[in-house]
């Protein structure tokens, strides 16, 4: 199991709905598309990386082979893939205080949603129907979703300085206009670090290669 | 409108039957679990190898769940009214509980591009990984090349409701480059501090020789390393 890949948390949750609610759920979903303004409150939720919503017909789980079982569906259900920073309570306790309304917008036709608020019977809900992942990858695993914005913009920002340079000029004038550029990207600049615990699968290849080390040491002194 | 992109990011989501079978002790599903697990002690994952995937995973869907606890609808407020419920009262107001027939894998990234390419350029780069999983898996008997691959997945691909991007939708390569400059720059910017005007200057030339910040290709954060020097 790896929920964990850097600064990254993979969540799944699948629940049931009506099959008659689920088209007023992909009518909202389409509405947030048309009107993208809906997702503001989304936006302000810089921790997330990518999120998805999937609603899967009772008969539209997908059938490969003649010999496969045919699902026996009473529901549809909605899927919800979220790739966020911090941790799990961070996060679910995030969307409630941000977007509580946004929330039940999108789960209040699920079976059994308790609402948002209370924190506490959410937060049953979500693990409930949580699924862990068994592989989680991410492409860089030491950056999260502000460090990848941030670095878009220092990386335009030096080209454009760089471009713009006066290469006649002093090198105290070099300076100040070096200083001013290290101002404007004050807020974009950071290194980005390992956390205490990158995931526990590198956690695990770690300590692989420390015991690996270890009894080499141990081979080569015998 | 595709409602699976955003922008030049692209939400993939596969749904793959699982066979019942089983192999010595351990049935199919568990088994492509084994594998996966062998995936997260390696020290970087296979799917680093396939270009433009930002983020993705990989789980078994055994079954799916009811929470059975009453939720805030009026329906389920009403059925926990009733003062003096029969055993069979009680049990008929709890929602009903599917079960699946067969077990699930279930594959989904966020990657940049059209996802024909990804999915050509995945068989390409781990076609063997590919096959240790997915051999498990209903119709993926029918799989032996790129093109056959690709008309597979496409039948396990499931549309999204709502593909949200929080993050950009820039290539692989751009935000890796982007994220290089900026630990590199950062680490400049720290180091030089107490340098003069003309050692300020001299060292920042060297360093955009360095970083060559135009190239995209390299120097760059290599894919999946936790590391800018790796």
């Amino acid at each position: 199991m790896s929920n964990i890949a850097g600064k990254a948390y993979a969540i799944n949750v699948i629940t049931p709905v009506r099959w008659w609610t689920a088209w007023v759920n992909k009518l909202i979903f389409w509405f947030a598309l048309k009107v993208p303004k809906t997702l503001n409150g989304l936006l302000t939720l810089s921790l997330i990386h990518y999120a998805r919503w999937v609603i899967i017909g009772k008969n539209e789980f997908p059938v490969l082979s003649a010999d496969q079982p045919k699902e026996d569906l009473r529901y549809s259900y909605m899927l919800f893939f979220s790739n966020f920073n911090g941790s799990w309570e961070q996060y679910v306790d995030s969307f409630t205080f941000a977007i509580p309304s946004g929330l039940d917008m999108f789960w209040k036709w699920n079976i059994r949603y308790p609402k948002s608020v209370p924190l506490t019977p959410f937060h049953d809900y979500i693990r409930y129907n949580q699924i862990q992942t068994d592989h989680y990858y991410n492409a860089y695993p030491m950056a999260s979703a502000n460090d990848v914005k941030s670095a878009k913009k220092l990386h335009l920002a030096l080209m454009d300085f760089d471009a713009r340079l006066d290469t006649h000029a002093t090198d105290d004038a070099f300076q100040k206009s070096f200083h001013k550029l290290l101002r404007d990207l004050q807020h974009d600049m950071s290194m980005m670090h390992h956390t205490p615990i990158v995931s526990m699968a590198a956690q695990s290849v770690q300590m692989r290669l420390v015991a690996d080390r270890m009894r080499r040491q141990n081979k080569v002194e015998a | 409108m595709n409602r699976n992109k955003s922008g030049n990011a692209y939400a993939l989501t596969m749904l793959c039957p699982i066979k019942p079978g089983v192999e010595g002790n351990r049935i199919y599903a568990d088994l492509i679990r084994d594998q996966l697990e062998s995936w997260n002690m390696a020290s970087v994952s296979p799917m680093s190898l396939v270009p433009n995937t930002y983020l993705c995973r990989f789980f078994v869907l055994d079954d799916i769940y009811t929470e059975s606890l009453p939720g805030a609808g009026i329906w389920d407020a009403l059925s926990d009214i009733r003062l003096i419920p029969s055993n069979e009262q009680r049990l008929a107001a709890l929602p009903h509980t599917d079960r699946l027939q067969s077990r699930y894998l279930v594959f989904t990234s966020n990657l940049h591009g059209d996802v024909d390419d990804y999915l050509h350029g995945m068989w390409q780069s781990i076609h063997v990984e590919i096959n240790t999983i997915w051999k498990y898996c209903y119709g993926f008997e029918n799989v032996n090349d790129e093109v056959s691959f690709v008309a597979y997945a496409k039948k396990c691909c499931l549309d999204t409701s709502l593909f949200f991007v929080g993050s950009n939708d820039d290539s692989l390569a751009a935000q890796l480059k982007a994220l290089y400059v900026k630990q590199e720059f950062s680490r400049f910017a720290q180091e030089t501090q107490d340098l003069s005007a003309s050692q300020l200057r001299l060292a920042y030339t060297a360093f955009m020789q360095h970083i060559k910040p135009r190239d995209v290709e390299q120097p760059t954060w290599m894919a999946g390393s936790t590391h800018v020097d790796l």
